[in-house]
């Protein structure tokens, strides 16, 4: 039901109108997703903007020279955790269709010395790179802002080679519907 | 949140977007508390769901999920 509230339009907009203008300080999502050994090192621009759901890092198969493509990788903190993974001899493609979260991944990678995260700004129904060109997707409480979720995981599945894995962390919803004033609340759209 | 999809529905577009060997690694009940870690709920959007959503579903409105495939 809550797909037909709104149109995909208006969804976007609130999504990103929302993440442009999140503005925290707060480690509180880091610090219940990751452990301070996993969180040792990364750089508070991306520490202070964490804002996944759950910790799918500790479930990829991320090996050193991966490609690994981090969809919608807000300021970048699973990014520079999958980069150690993948070593200089690997990438990790930080995608994200907003420049402001672009911008912190970068700056969060250079602060950690890291030269193996590469910056894409993209869509995620339409990611701009070429069928089997990577090994893994991650993503981190993504999909769910996406109005055309299986255009978006058809897309996840294109880029990947075959046999390669996703690995994404998600909010879902059980069969009983939330009130129709949280559905069409626009910050319910984008948290 | 507000766009979300049942685990049983995200399984069958992965499906049909031609992932095998699905699986659901973890869920973890999120509630409107751990809605309010995030800067993108906002103080009006908490109050609405405090209002409105039954106090036996409030510690659990929503499921985080991790779900791990592999391309076909």
């Amino acid at each position: 039901m809550s797909r037909d509230l709104l149109h995909q339009d208006e969804i976007r907009g609130f999504v990103r109108e929302a993440y442009r203008s999140v503005d925290s300080e707060s480690r509180a999502v880091a610090e219940k997703l990751y452990s301070p050994e996993e969180l040792e090192g990364v750089p508070a621009v991306a520490l202070d903007h964490a804002l996944g759901v759950a910790n799918h890092l500790r479930h990829a198969h991320i090996e050193p020279g991966d490609t690994v493509l981090d969809l919608g990788c807000g300021s970048g903190i699973d990014s520079i955790l999958a980069a150690r993974r993948t070593g200089s001899s690997g990438r990790v493609i930080a995608l994200d269709f907003l420049p402001e979260m672009l911008e912190r991944t970068a700056a969060a990678a250079e602060e950690a010395g890291l030269d193996n995260v590469e910056t894409l700004e993209g869509e995620m129904e339409a990611i701009p790179l070429s069928d089997s060109s990577v090994d893994c997707v991650i993503s981190n409480g993504v999909v769910n802002l996406s109005p055309r979720k299986a255009r978006v995981l058809a897309e996840c599945s294109r880029v990947l080679r075959r046999g390669g894995e996703l690995c994404v962390a998600d909010v879902t919803v059980e069969e009983e519907e939330l009130p129709p004033e949280v559905l069409t609340h626009p910050a319910a759209w984008a948290g | 949140m507000a766009g979300a999809l049942t685990e049983r529905d995200f399984v069958q577009k992965l499906e049909r977007a031609g992932f095998i060997d699905i699986e659901v690694l973890e869920r973890a009940p999120m509630g409107i508390s751990d809605c309010a870690l995030y800067p993108l709920f906002t103080d009006e959007l908490l109050a609405t769901m405090r209002r409105l959503i039954p106090p036996d579903r409030v510690d659990r409105i929503a499921v985080c999920a991790i779900i791990r495939a592999r391309r076909g």
